[in-house]
């Protein structure tokens, strides 16, 4: 049997050789093919050094510098997964919509959660300045009435600019919290979506009711297709990652929590899209000198077109007909379509 | 990791890795001050961006326009959510906080994290910051053997340690020991390969008074002694000829390598 200082003799040539190559290269297939076949020889070699250093009970210290080492080399070995833009594109146009309806149960209680405040923060606001004033602080009452009573016709494009950068900031960084702290058994998505239907309702009200609703309206009607139905989709990521806690299915609650993953990552990014979508038109379009019926034309067409996005996207019926007439990138994003709804159990039954 | 009772208890900070080759290697977990220690780093660095991004904005005679608020506000976004999923995702789960105090993300299986693991991590960090200042992930982290917050929880992944490590020099014994001392202990000394390794950890320890290093020594030394059926005066000198035993016998089947500690030079 060989002893320590003999064991490390003889390998610590290879193991310095291997931390050469590692430190050369992130991750081991970037690396010319001679070097590859190298490291994965060496690899192994190291996992053999360890099992026998451990076996033959080396010191503490030769075992933590060859678990170091295997470990470096295993994470160099087994790179993730590279995330595409393909792949950006694959999660917008069918992911995210099919993701969402799989989860309509939730989606329907956030839109109830965020509705229902909502026209009860209106109705209040509409009655009595008093209800208002316990909802909203007195200093943004009045910004609130002052600012809507001249509207916002024209505002010049350097604010516009400076208010995108807020709408970014404010209202994505809103709906991030309203679905991270879904986690706590999903309270926080739902406590977050009832404030902010009961604000959202009361500044309506108390707008309508200092009789400026038309400028209120013509300012929120396009952008609110985006960013309401963005925040509600964000707390429904949250709540389905808190329901996970609550009926794991047999797994640990962690576990449980890990396999919705995939669904609720994607349900937030397909969210943050949205949202900032709405930025841009909350800070340049919306606040325009277009005419009101224009401003209404084009809401009309931004709610139809997000109903029909989150109802119709991704469909396999909507790609039916006339396989032959497709691209080849078509044809293999429908493949692993195919593949994906193999994959998850609960198929949509209009497919 | 310690074998207690047939039971593995996690002893110190280690989490153990099962790979593909059916080999098991170990990381270290990374505990919560050396986390905040790396948040700390990161945070610096996003304000310090933000300073000079403002000053940069300033000078091209910018200093209070919307369009500066605007493009401030939106680095500001950029920098608090996509600070943490840009660098883990393209830097193989290390921020610059991270690197600097030898940190990294991986998935539970010791794999390197993807970008949603990252999203999913990274956007819980909002839950595990409340009420404030991260109150929530530090509690759930503390209840947590493998020290994982919130975001570690939903993503599947681990903050290891990272560090450089060194084969360290031979343990000597002071004053070497003499022939007869040896000649008490049993040929191979009954120990299994834990105990070898908690002995060599405690006789490499520099930090403790001779007082603490004897107290320490009486709690270990009568264990092995019965076991041998043995009497011992100085417990930690007991243990280090019990060390030197039990790892100089194995070096009996190649001599030419380690000079002969034996009597011949003390005459």
């Amino acid at each position: 049997m060989m002893t320590q200082d003999e064991f490390v003799h003889a390998r610590q040539g290879e193991w310095a050789e291997l931390r050469a190559l590692l430190d050369a290269q992130r991750v081991l297939h970037k690396l010319a093919p001679a070097h590859v076949s190298r490291a994965a020889a060496l690899y192994r070699a190291v996992c053999r050094d360890l099992m026998r250093a451990q076996a033959a009970g080396y010191g503490p210290d030769v075992i933590v510098l060859l678990d170091g080492l295997a470990g470096r080399a295993h994470n160099a070995l087994y790179d993730a997964p590279p995330y595409r833009l393909r792949a950006v594109w694959e999660l917008l146009s069918a992911e995210f919509p099919r993701t969402l309806r799989r989860h309509a149960r939730f989606f329907a209680l956030g839109v109830a959660l965020f509705v229902l405040p909502g026209v009860l923060g209106f109705a209040g606001a509409y009655r009595s300045r008093a209800f208002a004033l316990r909802i909203l602080p007195e200093s943004s009452v009045e910004q609130l009435e002052e600012s809507y009573a001249t509207g916002f016709a024209g505002r010049n494009g350097d604010v516009d600019a400076g208010m995108a950068g807020f709408y970014v900031f404010n209202n994505v960084g809103i709906a991030f919290r309203c679905f991270a702290t879904g986690v706590l058994f999903g309270v926080g998505s739902a406590f977050f979506l009832v404030y902010n239907g009961l604000v959202i309702g009361a500044v309506a009200g108390l707008v309508t009711a200092a009789g400026h609703g038309k400028n209120l309206l013509t300012f929120t009607c396009t952008h609110g297709a985006f960013e309401l139905t963005a925040i509600v989709i964000s707390a429904t990521a949250g709540m389905v990652m808190g329901y996970a806690l609550v009926e794991t299915g047999g797994l640990t609650r962690t576990g449980s929590l890990r396999a919705k993953g995939r669904d609720v990552a994607t349900l937030v990014l397909g969210a943050a899209c949205m949202l900032l979508v709405a930025a841009v038109l909350e800070g340049f379009w919306s606040p325009s000198a277009a005419p009101a019926h224009v401003k209404w034309g084009t809401a009309i067409l931004a709610y139809l077109f997000v109903a029909t996005y989150l109802a119709r996207a991704g469909r396999a019926s909507a790609s039916a007909p006339g396989p032959s007439v497709r691209t080849p990138v078509h044809a293999s994003i429908q493949a692993s379509r195919q593949d994906s709804s193999k994959v998850a159990p609960p198929r949509e039954r209009r497919a | 990791m310690l074998r207690c009772c047939g039971v593995r208890v996690a002893l110190d900070n280690t989490v153990e890795v099962e790979t593909p080759e059916l080999v098991r290697f170990r990381y270290r977990i990374a505990g919560p001050v050396r986390r905040a220690l790396a948040y700390l780093v990161d945070l610096l660095i996003r304000v310090a961006v933000l300073a000079v991004l403002a000053i940069l904005l300033s000078l091209a005679g910018l200093a209070g326009s919307g369009s500066m608020k605007g493009i401030m506000l939106l680095a500001a976004f950029v920098l608090e959510w996509g600070y943490y999923v840009g660098f883990e995702t393209t830097g193989d789960g290390r921020t610059p906080g991270k690197r600097a105090l030898a940190l990294r993300v991986v998935k539970e299986g010791g794999f390197p994290i993807g970008f949603l693991d990252s999203v999913l991590r990274n956007l819980v960090r909002g839950a595990d910051f409340l009420p404030v200042g991260y109150a929530l992930g530090l509690v759930v982290m503390a209840a947590d053997g493998r020290f994982r917050r919130l975001g570690d929880r939903v993503a599947g992944t681990l903050v290891i340690i990272e560090e450089e490590a060194r084969v360290v020099a031979p343990l000597v014994l002071r004053p070497p020991p003499t022939a007869e001392e040896l000649a008490a202990f049993p040929q191979r000394p009954p120990l299994t390969a834990w105990e070898r390794e908690t002995l060599e950890l405690f006789l490499r320890r520099a930090d403790l008074t001779e007082g603490r290093r004897e107290e320490l020594a009486l709690t270990a030394a009568p264990v092995f002694a019965q076991r041998m059926s043995m009497w011992f005066k100085d417990p930690v000198r007991f243990l280090g000829l019990l060390h030197h035993r039990a790892t100089s016998q194995t070096a009996a089947a190649s001599p030419p390598v380690r000079p002969q500690l034996g009597a011949g030079r003390l005459v």
